[in-house]
């Protein structure tokens, strides 16, 4: 496909979508441009960058940013690249440079909002190089309740308010969980990446008609270990895989939420079996910090993962949050980060810890299979002449439409047609 | 001591090579850990999520796995092959033995892809063994992969 013919129109209809928007490499690079060009993308949260020089390296699309927390305490975003010939400025994904970045190829040396600190020999540039011309571009961030948000688009962005909209209500849903009102984030990241488009994530973590097939194989064995060690005794990895066995019914009967710009969630999460409920001395915490009836109010929240598009996955009760880094247009990037809640017992984390192993390793059971489907997915769109994807599934089911949400059953494809319809939106403007 | 450690090590892995997982698995303590963590930094697997964080349980789900022909994220089933060198004793007590190796598995699946059907998976394996009644037993199993921080496509077969 020719990108001047590239109108998304074309590519997305009413219940349909073009196969070439999972194969097509022209297509992933509008994506970057337009998409990932334009939305606000989860970058980091505060715990992670404390003290002053203390930076971590993250992914925009294919490009990739630093943040740094500066001496004034404020946290600044540049590009990772050398103003001079290019070079990548930092080579780990964290660390600390109190003293700037400095460019390992002829020293150049950056502040933390991308000024330039230093130019090896200065004086051979003598009134030919301006290095106020050479500040390293910023990108532009805004924070919502300690979690960090970029936006390549600059002012020409709306506020991160304005994108987040409703889904706001998640993110309040994980830091209201703390009884100290504050969350950090855990000390390791877990990744996996499968040869397919970023895509088909989005598309599969809220698709409630998959388990039952994709992952029956998990379901069976689980059962079978089940018989033999007794309910009462099963590990809460099994549990998680035997919550992929639910029937249909349960999910026709739970609302999937979406909302403008292609995010979701689903009401009712789908472990409440597996987890330990929550320990007495978390809630009695807990009411000690909101009081009793905000308490119950954040413990009542049921949600499922919310899907904000197009770059992240939060599950708030389980305090894990993944963050896409789309590659090439067959090839995707999936990382996984836990947080503590402050103050919590530290079992809590644990259980954060066992979700995010079971939701984000490749060696999950249940992982391994997403994987497989994803890749054979990128492998049979690219033949045959059928050239359109069905995204019907439950086209008339809407049971509540309005202007900041739309409620339909679990089991709609309703959050797939959102996400086009974003996708649509971004794609179809030049500029 | 040697022999008897280096052959049990050997045999661990001999019948994961030959997926002869129940008794792989008879191989292992009741209370065992099975554990292969993101960075050799991490001291528990309460630290941080894991590659695999697995139990007895947990192990005989995915063994049970392997063996169905619906787990498309096994399908075709992977064949391995390890190799083992420097089994060292590091610590020993009477009730218990340490012992390190290095090991690479060699994991095949075909998928028609060609070399991208093969993958080689390396690191530092450290053994905790426990004297029991019924002999030499895996207590904990951890595997350092020199990539652990890095990503990683579906895995299947434990290494
Ligand atoms: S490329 Fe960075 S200093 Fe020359
Ligand atoms: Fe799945």
């Amino acid at each position: 496909m020719v990108i001047a013919e590239l109108n998304p129109q074309f590519l997305v209809r009413a219940g349909e979508v073009h196969r070439s928007v999972y194969t097509d490499p022209a297509i992933f690079k509008l994506e970057m441009e337009r998409i990932f060009g334009r939305a606000w993308l989860y970058l980091a949260h505060e715990s992670e960058v404390p003290e002053p020089g203390d930076y971590v390296v993250r992914h925009m699309g294919t490009q990739a940013v630093i943040l740094t927390r500066g001496k004034s305490g404020g946290i600044e975003t540049i590009f990772n690249r050398c103003s001079h010939r290019g070079a990548t400025l930092c080579a780990f994904e964290k660390g600390s440079a109190p003293h700037g970045h400095q460019c390992p190829y002829h020293g150049w040396t950056f502040n933390a909002d991308g000024t330039v600190r230093f130019v090896s020999n200065a004086s051979n540039y003598d009134g030919v190089l301006d290095e106020a011309d050479y500040a390293i571009s910023q990108v532009r961030t805004e924070t919502y309740r300690g979690f960090i948000f970029g936006n390549l688009a600059g002012h020409a962005a709306p506020p991160l308010g304005d994108f987040l909209g409703h889904m706001k209500s998640t993110i309040d849903d994980l830091v209201d969980r703390s009884p100290t009102g504050k969350i950090e984030v855990g000390k390791y990241q877990l990744r996996h990446y499968y040869r397919a488009n970023w895509k088909m994530t989005f598309e599969n973590l809220n698709d409630t008609i998959h388990p039952g097939f994709a992952h029956s194989a998990s379901v069976v064995s689980a059962k079978s270990v089940l018989a033999e060690v007794g309910r009462d005794n099963i590990v809460p990895t099994v549990g998680m895989m035997l919550a992929n066995g639910k029937p249909i019914q349960f999910f026709q009967d739970l609302d999937m939420v979406t909302t403008p710009g292609g995010h979701s969630y689903i009401g009712g999460h789908m472990g409440a079996d597996y987890t330990p409920d929550t320990a007495d001395a978390y809630t009695q915490s807990l009411m000690d910090f909101h009081g009793p009836e905000k308490a119950k109010q954040v413990l009542s929240v049921d949600r499922h993962l919310m899907l904000l598009y197009p770059s992240s996955f939060w599950h708030a009760r389980y305090q894990t949050i993944r963050i896409i880094r789309p590659v090439r247009h067959d090839l995707t990037e999936m990382i996984g980060f836990t947080f503590k809640l402050v103050g919590a017992p530290e079992e809590t984390h644990v259980n954060a810890i066992e979700y995010c192993t079971g939701a984000n390793s490749a060696a999950s059971p249940v992982i391994a299979d997403d994987l497989e489907i994803y890749e054979r997915c990128l492998l049979g769109n690219e033949y045959d002449r059928r050239e359109w994807i069905p995204m019907s599934r439950g086209l008339n089911e809407d049971r509540e439409r309005g202007n900041s949400i739309t409620r339909t059953p679990a089991t709609s494809e309703a959050y797939i047609r959102n996400q086009f319809a974003a996708w649509a939106d971004y794609m179809g403007k030049a500029s | 001591m040697i022999v008897e450690v280096s052959d049990l090590i050997q045999l661990e892995a001999a019948l994961l090579d030959d997926c002869r997982y129940a008794e792989w698995i008879e191989l292992f303590t009741d209370d065992c850990l099975y554990w292969v963590p993101v960075s050799p930094e991490m001291q528990s697997p309460r630290d941080g999520p894991s590659h695999f964080r697995d139990d007895r349980q947990v192990m005989m789900v995915r063994t049970h796995r392997l063996a169905n022909p619906r787990s498309f994220g096994a399908e075709p089933s992977p064949r391995t092959v390890h190799i083992i060198s420097g089994i060292r004793i590091e610590e020993s007590t009477p009730e218990e033995i340490h012992v390190s190796s290095s090991q690479i598995m060699l994991e095949y699946r075909n998928r028609g892809r060609f070399e991208e059907d093969q993958r080689a998976f390396g690191g530092r394996v450290r053994h905790r063994l426990l004297r029991t009644a019924e002999g030499l037993r895996i207590a904990e199993k951890r595997i350092d992969l020199i990539n652990a921080e890095g990503a990683f496509n579906a895995m299947a077969a434990p290494l």
